[in-house]
């Protein structure tokens, strides 16, 4: 039954998928009725087709063409990885340093809500000005998303962790190092976690943002589509 | 009479509450000797786990001491000190043999030794087969086993619990008052146990603590006779076990009353 039910669920969503595609072929192949020649009741010069796409796709990944995709698209994975084990590692640590000291958490307090309520899109420019246009640009916008997403969520955990489980750590004999190691650590990387499905997705986010401003040098996915919006090819 | 472990002389806590201060436990002595398992006994709010905490360092007195072997003790726990709390504080994220373990890797021991004297502790607890189980998989009887093991695999002098079987059902209770008393009876720690169940202090403990409802007083300290090792389902039968229930009871119930009447 189970197997079956699998089964089933995957013979509609591949049904679905085809008649979207077929849809979009179809339709978009239509010719509206008019004295004027080349025009459709949904342009494809708009929306293009899977056919088009697909041409367009293997044209692109071909090594003819200057920026070829899966280099593009190499780059922009490659700069979210950074983007986000460096957002992760950073933000892990100041959570927890923060986290674990009522003084420091005060006096920091105001500034991290200053930074943290800041677009980080209004720093494109700024952190284009300072990194340049490349590789680092785009790792730096990434991680400046990532950061505050895993340091919020590792600084509630931080604050949270019971105190009776640290006093018992402390009965059974642990040092402070221990007692960071065994129960603080552990207990506050259930809350990164939490954070880390959010903080890829950012990462990417930040990454094709930076790309947008990045210029030819940074490249990337994020690079091709401004390209293509200069050049209005939506992919024909 | 053997000498005394814990010496409680004139212990006094107040909790600020805002501008008011509420005391909490007030003046209070009474002597622990050296393997003797004493249970404190008290309506909820009597200041019996106060007590408990201020003997753990886990809270700093407002007045008088607390003596071990004569000397005071520090702000951080003591080492020869273990603690059993109410709460679970099974660490979920570490299987029970590694709970277990948790004290003997603080002391920095071989993994050969570590793994040794955790399977004797299992053994013990009758926790066999769950070695690699996590705790929330586990129900919270068996959860308290683990709690209570990884106490005393470090082999404590003192053992302070603090209402350590409160949360659990009576069947469950009973069976693990007859594992405690056979551990205890095997090595002779120097207990002192909170409770708010009388029948739970009487079945474990040589003397009983009983608590004032209010101002944190000692109300009598009364020495159980019953005679030891003792079987404890059947021991609730037995007419020893009802006339100590009853004489207890009395002064407690006076508590009640005053508290009826205030």
């Amino acid at each position: 039954m189970k197997t079956r039910g699998r089964a089933g669920v995957w013979a509609w969503r591949i049904a679905i998928l085809v008649a979207i595609l077929v849809a979009w072929e179809y339709l978009t192949g239509i010719k509206a009725i008019s004295r004027t020649p080349g025009l459709y009741w949904i342009d494809p010069f708009f929306v293009s087709r899977p056919s088009a796409i697909a041409r367009r796709f293997v044209f692109l990944m071909s090594d003819n063409v200057r920026l070829p995709l899966w280099k593009m698209a190499l780059s922009t994975v490659q700069s979210t990885l950074w983007g986000f084990l460096v957002g992760i590692s950073t933000g892990f640590v100041a959570g927890l340093l923060l986290g674990r000291s009522d003084r420091a958490a005060r006096v920091f307090d105001p500034f991290i809500v200053a930074f943290n309520s800041l677009p980080r899109i209004a720093l494109v420019p700024l952190i284009t000005m300072v990194f340049g246009f490349g590789l680092l640009a785009k790792i730096v916008l990434a991680w400046s998303i990532v950061f505050f997403i895993v340091f919020f969520n590792t600084f509630q955990g931080a604050r949270s962790v019971d105190a009776d489980l640290i006093s018992s750590a402390r009965f059974l004999g642990a040092s402070e190092g221990q007692i960071l190691r065994t129960v603080i650590v552990p207990s506050t990387l259930a809350w990164t976690f939490a954070s880390l499905t959010p903080s890829i997705s950012f990462a990417l986010i930040g990454v094709v943002v930076g790309e947008f401003i990045g210029g030819e040098s940074g490249g990337g996915l994020g690079y091709l589509i401004i390209q293509s919006l200069g050049t209005l090819n939506a992919g024909t | 009479m053997s000498r005394v472990r814990i010496a409680i002389r004139g212990l006094t806590k107040t909790f600020r509450q805002g501008p008011r201060e509420v005391p909490a436990v007030a003046a209070v002595s009474f002597d622990v000797h050296d393997g003797e398992f004493v249970a404190i006994v008290g309506p909820s709010g009597c200041g019996k786990s106060t007590i408990l905490n201020m003997i753990g360092s886990l809270v700093e007195p407002t007045g008088g001491e607390i003596l071990f072997d004569g000397e005071r003790v520090s702000a951080r726990p003591a080492p020869q000190i273990g603690y059993v709390f109410q709460k679970d504080t099974v660490f979920p994220w570490r299987t029970v043999e590694r709970n277990i373990a948790l004290g003997l890797e603080y002391r920095g021991l071989g993994r050969a030794e570590i793994a040794a004297r955790v399977r004797e502790a299992v053994a013990l607890a009758g926790l066999e087969g769950f070695e690699q189980a996590f705790p929330a998989t586990l129900s919270g009887g068996m959860r308290q086993r683990v709690a209570l093991m990884r106490s005393l695999v470090v082999d404590p002098e003192i053992l302070l619990m603090d209402e350590p079987f409160g949360a659990l059902d009576t069947h469950t209770k009973l069976n693990l008052h007859a594992e405690l008393l056979g551990l205890w009876g095997a090595r002779r720690q120097t207990v002192v146990f909170v409770t708010h169940d009388l029948s739970e202090a009487i079945t474990l403990a040589d003397r009983i603590v009983v608590m004032t409802r209010r101002l944190g007083r000692i109300k009598l300290v009364y020495d159980v006779k019953l005679p030891r090792p003792h079987d404890v389902i059947g021991l609730r039968e037995s007419a020893e076990y009802l006339k100590e229930y009853g004489e207890i009871w009395h002064a407690l119930g006076e508590e009640l009353q005053e508290r009826a009447a205030s």
